[in-house]
Formats: C-alpha cells, structure tokens, sequence
C-alpha cells in the first residue's frame, strides 16, 4: 500500500493546512479562527470536551457537512480540493465515529470498495495517464492486490475476518476494519475520528504503534485517553468548547494548566502521563 | 447461482408456456409470458433500486407506494382519457420524491452533506405503508366514482393481473437497459450502498446517481404498473433471497434480480391461471399471498 503513496504526495507543501478556521454549531461558537499546518509524518491529536467540536472540526476537514463559517482548507496547497469529490477522494480518507451498516458485504469487499483504484473514476483516468500518477501504482497495487490485503489486514489484526458480513462484528473489530478501509484508499491525509474508542487495552496499544507507523501519512484524529494520546500523537489541538483552542507540539500543549483549561478537572503527572485527580 | 438463476428461469418460461393451444401460444400464451417476465424482472430492479437509495434492504415499490402512486396516476389518466404510460410515471415519481423526502428531509439538497442519511428503517417502513394505504384509497374512491362498465377490469388491474397486459416488448427492452445501466455503474451503485456520505468521500457523484436511481425506479415501476396493475413484493422477496444467497454486489444482483424477478411472476402468473382452472385468479393476489409473508419473516429478522 506504501507504494503508491509516494506519487501523490507533493514535496514542500504540507499535506493539511488549516486557515482561520470558523465552526459553529447553531448559536455556539466551537472554534474561532484555527490555524494549522500538518506534515506527512505528524500525528494530531484533538482533544476536548464532550460537543466541544472535534467530529465538527474532522468532519469540516473531510469535506463534510455543517460547512464552516469562515476560514479555508487546503489539502496539499490546494483551497478548492475539498470541493472536488473525485480529487478530494484521491488526498484524504476519513474514519466516521461509528459505522452504519445496512447491507451483508464481507470485510474483504468492503476493503475493496475503498481501494482507490477500485473505480476508474474519470479524474483517476486522467491521472492514469500522467506518468507517475496513481496509475502507476495501480498495476503494483493490482499485481500483488491479494499480498497487500493480507499484510494489512495483518497489521490490524483483522486477516481472521476478511470474509465475515461487517454486520456481524464487534464494535472493536468493526473500528479496525475502519481503519483498514481508510488505509486502503492510500492517501496522504487521514482524518480519524476516535479510532480507538472502542478497541481494548492491546488493540488500543496496537493501533497508536500501527498508526506510528505511518511515516508518510499525515494523521488528525481524536481520542479521550490522554494516556493513549501521549502515545501516539505529535501534536496536539486543544478545544477549549469557547471556541478558544491551543495548538502544537504535544509536550507543549498538553500542561496541567491547558488540561484544566480544557476539561475543567484538575490533573496531575504521574511518571510522564497525565491522570485526573489532585 | 450463475447457472442456477439462467436455468431456473428457463424452467419457469417453459412452464409459463405448457399446456397452451397450439393457435394460442404465439397469439396468447408467449406474449402473456413475456408481460410476465418483463414485469418481474422490472419490478426486482425498481425494488433494488430503492433499497439503494433508501439504504433498507427491505424497500419495495409495492410495500413503499410508488406502485401506488403509479396506479393512481395511472387511473386519472384512464379517467381523465390521457396516456396511461405517462400517468404512471408521475404518479410513482410524485411518491418516489414524498417517499425521499419522509427518509431524508431534503432530497434535492446536497445529498451528500446529508448528516441524518441514516433513517431508522422502521420509521421509513412505516411512512411507506401510510403512503401506500393512501393510494390505495385515493385509487378505490377513483374507481367507486368511474363509468360502471370499466370497473370490473380496473379492480383486477388495481390488484395487479396480467390476462390484459398489452404488448410487453418495449417493457422487456427497458428492462434489459436497466440491466445495463446497472453493469455499468455497478461500483459507485456498491459504494453508495455504503452511504452517500461514504461514496461522495470516496468520490463518487452521489447527487447525480441518486438521481439516476430515483429515475430509474419510477420508470420500471410506472412501466410495470401500466402492464399489469400495482403487483407487490417482487422488487422486496427477488433481491432479499438473492443476498440471503451470498450474491451481494451490485452487478450480479442486478441481473440475477431480472432473471430471478421474471421466473418469480412467471411461475406465479402460471399459479394465478391454473389454480382455480377455467377461472383465472388475479397474479397480483398470489403474489401478495407469497411475498406478504415473507416481508414479515425478513422484517423479523432484520429488526432482530
């Protein structure tokens, strides 16, 4: 899967840049004026509150409704890439908070839909043709497609359902099969909305080291496990519900002062990680 | 199944066509069959169709009102002497986009940014049946209100009868185009199973396909309806028994839904005329009798 990645990423540009950035939702403002940019490599992290605005904020990135009240996204350098579905599915993936499944598909087909060089959509056509485009990664891909399906399937642990209905798997095992479907879409940003929520303590471990990983991708997520956020993240956006927000290196931003400040507890550090509590 | 399905609806054309007059087969019985066939085999992509757009695997034309819809058109313009065909079609167009509109709230809006796409299957079932009990009045007081002399055909049509179903040819050529719309918008028609939200992430224009199916539905359904009357649960029990069968994607639902649709009507068109021989029962009634059933099995199972 790593193959085709290299493709598309422009070098120089960062994958995600964020420019004053306006939410709200109804009356409440969720977040005043974002800025920031993300690298292939790094690993952001929203946290906050319960309704503080992070599906809003991963949703707004992704492309997806309620549209934002100001400010721009650029993926790769580019503010109009979101509005374009065919090239917008080509620079991000996203992860939903939950799946809603309706129909019996397997893991494996599910896995299949999100391959990028599942559909010739007219805009991969076009770039089939450039030299060096997605095509190109397309025959790689295609050549060992089952090899890359089982070593990512592998990677999440996941290779024992590839052929289970997705309706019949645990929400744990739902979630992983989630993140396959994102990284099988192979692009350079991935917006995950609480991928762990419901893995347990190992799968947790495994999936923050999976996602660490990902040297080339650029990664927004959020979690409540400040633990598991210590763990994976590089960098972390604080959404303080105001619409105030803290944003940056994670050891920067995660103080005992901006955690109050952002879940309204008290919290202390125990051996490098945080708890709440006096 | 890839064999299976061919050979079951050859079985059920053979059977259609057995036992007929050799001066009726090619005047009577064949065309009759082939109303038949086509009709099913519309009714299974209408049905396939909607369970696409609605996201429920348990969306039918019938069961929904669309069929309903299309009979009430088609009855005004019986009524009112205008083209039956074409009264059909905005009839199941007018409730296709009431139906969209009690699942989604806003059909024409962007579909994709779409945040409540999911709809509780029961509600939308619900508002289905309601929708459906309505035409069926709307249709009854119509007919209550007609020139005596039509009634006696018009109750048999409204139950869905295939013995006055004219020529089918034009339906069977819609049916086979249908077929090819769908091999060819096979992946993105999968996707948007996933979701409108999931296929406009992965690129998909969802807008534009979810306009093509709601086309789509009301055309097969309207053409069907205008064949042979308001015939329920072929769209519902065709598609829901092929993916009990492990056939899931959307290319090879399609056209085994069409074969499988088809044999389906055949067969019980076939029952309808021999059951109660020399009286014909009207298709439309054993249909219901087959499917209505079945719906309540499927329903147990999917509520769960």
């Amino acid at each position: 899967m790593k193959v085709a990645l290299a493709s598309t990423l422009k070098t120089g540009v960062p994958v995600l840049q964020v420019r004053a950035l306006s939410l709200r939702m109804g009356a409440r403002r969720l977040i005043e004026q974002l800025d920031f940019e993300v690298q292939a490599g790094e690993r952001w992290c929203v946290i906050g509150r319960n309704a503080a605005g992070k599906s809003s904020l991963l949703r707004a990135l992704a492309g997806l409704g309620p549209t934002p009240q100001g400010g721009a996204v650029l993926l790769q350098g580019d503010p109009r890439a979101l509005v374009d579905g065919p090239r917008a599915a080509q620079l991000r993936a996203y992860l939903p908070q939950a799946a809603s499944d309706r129909f019996d598909l397997t893991v494996r087909e599910l896995l299949a839909l999100h391959r990028r060089d599942a559909v010739p959509s007219r805009h991969a056509t076009a770039l089939k043709r450039q030299p060096g485009g997605p095509g190109a990664a397309r025959a790689t891909v295609r050549g060992h497609g089952g090899d890359a399906l089982q070593a990512l399937a592998a990677s999440l642990d996941i290779a024992a359902l590839l052929d289970r209905p997705v309706t019949q798997l645990s929400g744990g095992e739902r979630q992983r099969v989630g993140l396959g479907a994102v990284a099988a879409q192979d692009t350079a940003l991935w917006l995950l909305d609480e991928p762990v929520s419901f893995q347990d303590p190992a799968h947790q471990r495994s999936v923050a080291l999976w996602l660490r990983a990902q040297d080339r991708r650029a990664v927004v997520l959020s979690a409540h496990d400040m633990a598991w956020v210590q763990q994976c993240a590089t960098h972390v956006i604080a959404l303080l519900g105001d619409g105030t927000w803290r944003a940056g290196p994670a050891a920067e931003v995660l103080s005992a002062q901006t955690l109050y400040e952002t879940f309204g507890c008290p919290w202390r550090q125990v051996e490098g990680q945080w708890f709440t509590g006096q | 199944m890839r064999w299976l399905l061919p050979a079951i609806a050859l079985l059920a054309v053979a059977v259609g066509l057995a036992g007929a007059a050799p001066d009726l087969l090619w005047s009577l019985r064949l065309p009759r069959v082939l109303a038949g066939f086509s009709v099913g085999a519309l009714l299974a992509l209408s049905g396939l169709a909607m369970q696409v757009l609605l996201r429920n695997p348990l969306a039918d034309p019938y069961v929904l009102g669309t069929s309903g819809g299309a009979a009430v058109g088609s009855i005004l313009a019986l009524l009112l002497g205008g083209l039956m065909w074409l009264g059909a079609a905005l009839g199941a167009l007018g409730a296709g986009l009431v139906l969209l509109w009690l699942a989604n709230g806003r059909f024409w809006a962007h579909a994709a940014l779409n945040a409540h796409e999911d709809d509780a299957s029961a509600r939308l079932i619900l508002a289905g049946a309601m929708l459906a009990a309505v035409f069926g009045a709307v249709s009854t007081l119509l007919l209550t209100l007609a020139p005596d002399e039509r009634l006696r055909g018009a109750i048999f049509w409204l139950v869905g009868d295939l013995s006055g179903a004219g020529d089918a040819r034009w339906a069977f050529g819609l049916a086979l185009l249908l077929v090819a719309y769908y091999a060819r918008r096979a992946a993105a028609i999968d996707r948007l199973m996933l979701g409108s939200e999931t296929a406009w992430l992965l690129g998909e224009p969802v807008r534009r396909l979810r306009q093509e199916l709601l086309l789509l539905a009301c055309l097969a359904t309207a053409t069907a309806v205008s064949l042979a009357g308001a015939i329920g649960f072929v769209g519902l029990v065709v598609p829901q028994m092929l993916r009990m069968g492990g056939v899931r994607t959307t290319r090879q639902l399609a056209w085994m839904g069409a074969l499988g649709g088809g044999a389906l009507l055949v067969l019980a068109d076939t029952l309808a005329r021999s059951v109660a021989w020399p009286l014909e029962l009207p298709v439309g009634a054993v249909m219901s009798l087959i499917g209505a059933p079945l719906f309540i099995l499927f329903l147990a199972r999917a509520v769960r």
